[in-house]
């Protein structure tokens, strides 16, 4: 009883916070709302105005400095691509490390490779950025990058500019990386937690090991699993740090390829505060708010529907 | 295990103790990683003789050197920017130059970083926005006819700071007073719009800079010269500047010795000027006042007259303006009566 009214109290707090969290961005970036209008979400252009000129620029009564502009098209165009491209490399390498470990991997194995697993998901994702910056970035624009726009350009969005080596490809696979652990330890939970009848069912009937899984296993688990994507997905939406040093800093202008240099929403707040906080008006740093508040959003909408997928896996058993 | 802790718990609770027992006036200097060095060289110095005071340096960027400075948070905020006429309505500073320093244009161009290309600011206008794309662009090879048939057909990849940076200041001065096109478009800012260029990478700070350039072949970079060694330690070339003379110079102790002598009498009192594109024949074309950014009203006694004595000391010609630091950093000293302008505006913390 006392249990139950304590969790009650815990759940309440938890959604007060996000509740409070809303309100103060709300409220904090009012300005910038009014000032930004829609073009915060469809403006590719980023501009904290002239801050050594005169006069300024009004929109709906909110004033910034002159030739302010705050689009955000770019950085919500490279959080979604990094975070999908991302997925992209690391869902069937997640899926079948998971199926591995489940139905293929000796009793004793299993417990230093969940340990690793573990280890990999508590690395800070510093460690990740720097790796990237030292050893992919280069390894990218020096031999990856070139190959692939020279033998396969003539596919969309892996012609064109090599680029540096900075950029959405580096990002995707940093990003990768670093949502595996979770990934591959979800799906495992999902697929243990489903009676192993069903695989060894299968097995009996006559089915070979992939036939078992792609037939019998994953049907019967796959709200699971899209609900272990989506984790995943929200992890790599909000990623910052290794982002911000493997993306390349883009600014005012979309991915042309693959290997282009982007920004993400996150990265950008972090990269571009410095800057803003020079904006004598203040819209500059209230417009960074505005995205977060619209990162906060897309977290929240994504989280919430792996949240109900999971959820109806579990009822289903 | 509960031992362990207990020990820790212990040492963490001296070395706290060891700091207050110290009790020396905390100053806390941040901002442009250009200053960067030589105030690491002032402070260890400084510090050596004068045991009262614990100065604190961190090379963050000017933007923030200057927005800390104003919120308080730091007491010295360095900037090779001065602060824009809509930041200083807001809030009245002091802009007190401690030096004179300069930007060298570097890129790692494989094969050609032994020589000193020749570029003027119409044409890093051109490669910062995207109009010139590779380093045999026949505008490139005009300002470099011995080497015309070496220069790669490579796409350039221009860097910038993300980072809200005195360089990009005085970077985006050189494009905007050489270049109607750059000046009517991204202007000038410490923090500035960047043309959409497909390659353009960003990068954080100078040391940022030199790492990106390093890493980025047929790279180009502007890079403050107190990088100078990091930037030979990597293997990177420098440009030759045009000045408004239109001569190609590189920067050394003359060239910015002679832009610096011909805006002297130009430096207002506020001393918030910019000395980019000077004019002179030997002169140049970036160049800048190194800015201490600080609040004239200093709550606490004790903190005002530690900041007073560590400013003071670094305008005077026998503390912080003697060659040996500077030149480590590859700054000019400030000329006597800039030095007596800096030390009027000091006069004026209260």
């Amino acid at each position: 009883m006392l249990a139950g009214v304590l969790t009650s109290i815990a759940a309440g707090i938890c959604l007060l916070l996000v509740v409070l969290m809303l309100l103060f961005l709300l409220w904090y970036t009012w300005p910038a709302i009014r000032y930004n209008g829609l073009s915060i979400l469809n403006d590719i252009t980023w501009n904290i105005g002239n801050q050594y000129g005169s006069g300024s620029s009004i929109h709906n009564g909110v004033a910034a400095e002159p030739g302010a502009e705050f689009g955000g098209l770019v950085f919500l165009v490279g959080t979604l691509l990094s975070a999908l491209l991302a997925m992209v490399f690391a869902v069937p390498l997640a899926l079948g490390v998971a199926l591995t470990i489940v139905y293929r991997l000796p009793e004793r194995l299993r417990l230093p490779i969940n340990a690793l697993i573990e280890l990999m998901a508590g690395i800070p994702s510093v460690v990740y950025g720097l790796w990237g910056t030292i050893v992919l970035v280069p390894f990218v624009g020096n031999r990856v990058a070139p190959f692939i726009t020279h033998h396969f350009g003539f596919i969309p969005f892996l012609g064109g500019d090599a680029g540096s080596g900075n950029g959405l490809f580096s990002a995707a696979i940093v990003l990768a990386i670093m949502v595996m652990p979770i990934m591959v330890a979800t799906v495992r939970d999902v697929l243990l937690a489903q009676p192993r009848s069903v695989y060894e069912a299968s097995m009996a009937l006559g089915s070979t090991s992939w036939q078992a899984v792609t037939h019998a296993v994953l049907p019967s688990v796959r709200t699971g699993i899209v609900g272990a994507i989506l984790v995943a997905f929200g992890r790599a939406l909000g990623e910052t740090m290794a982002v911000l040093m493997v993306a390349g800093n883009a600014i005012n202008i979309l991915p042309q390829n693959i290997f282009s240099p982007i920004n993400t929403i996150a990265a950008v707040v972090v990269s571009q505060l410095e800057s803003a906080v020079s904006d004598a008006s203040g819209v500059a740093q209230r417009s960074l708010a505005e995205l977060a508040l619209v990162l906060f959003v897309i977290s929240l909408a994504v989280n919430t529907i792996a949240r109900v997928a999971i959820r109806g896996q579990d009822r289903s058993h | 295990m509960r031992k362990l802790t207990a020990v820790a718990l212990a040492a963490v609770f001296a070395l706290g103790s060891l700091a207050a027992a110290r009790a020396a006036t905390p100053i806390l200097e941040t901002g442009s990683s250009l200053l960067y060095p030589l105030m690491n060289i002032w402070v260890l110095s400084y510090q050596a003789k004068n045991h009262g005071v614990q100065i604190t340096t961190q090379s963050t960027g000017s933007g923030t050197g200057i927005s800390q400075a104003i919120a308080g948070v730091a007491q010295i905020g360095a900037s090779d920017a001065y602060m824009g006429d809509p930041q200083m309505r807001g809030h009245r500073m002091l802009n007190i130059p401690l030096a004179i320093s300069a930007q060298q244009i570097n890129y790692n161009l494989p094969g050609l970083n032994n020589v000193h290309l020749h570029l003027s600011g119409p044409v890093l206008a051109g490669i910062y926005t995207g109009r010139i794309k590779y380093w045999n662009d026949p505008q490139i090879k005009a300002l470099n006819r011995p080497y015309a048939g070496r220069l790669p057909h490579r796409t350039i990849i221009p860097i910038h700071r993300t980072d809200g940076s005195g360089d990009t200041f005085i970077f985006s001065q050189y494009l905007s007073f050489t270049t109607p096109m750059w000046s009517h478009g991204p202007g000038y800012g410490t923090s500035i719009s960047w043309p959409s260029v497909a390659t353009a990478v960003g990068a954080n700070g100078n040391p940022g800079m030199v790492q990106a350039c390093k890493a980025t072949p047929y790279s180009i970079a502007y890079i403050g010269v107190s990088f100078i060694n990091e930037t030979n330690k990597a293997g990177l070339g420098f440009a030759l500047l045009k000045n408004r003379a239109g001569r190609f110079l590189a920067p050394t102790a003359s060239t910015i010795g002679s832009a610096a002598a011909a805006m002297y009498s130009k430096t207002p009192r506020d001393e918030r000027i910019s000395l980019v594109y000077a004019p002179g024949a030997n002169s140049y074309p970036i160049i800048n006042y190194e800015y201490a950014i600080v609040n004239p009203h200093q709550k606490n006694a004790q903190t005002r007259m530690a900041l007073v004595k560590f400013l003071s000391w670094v305008l005077y010609h026998n503390g912080g303006q003697q060659m040996h630091f500077l030149n480590a950093v590859h700054f000019l000293p400030l000329p006597a009566s800039i030095a007596k302008l800096s030390r009027m505006q000091i006069a004026q913390i209260h």
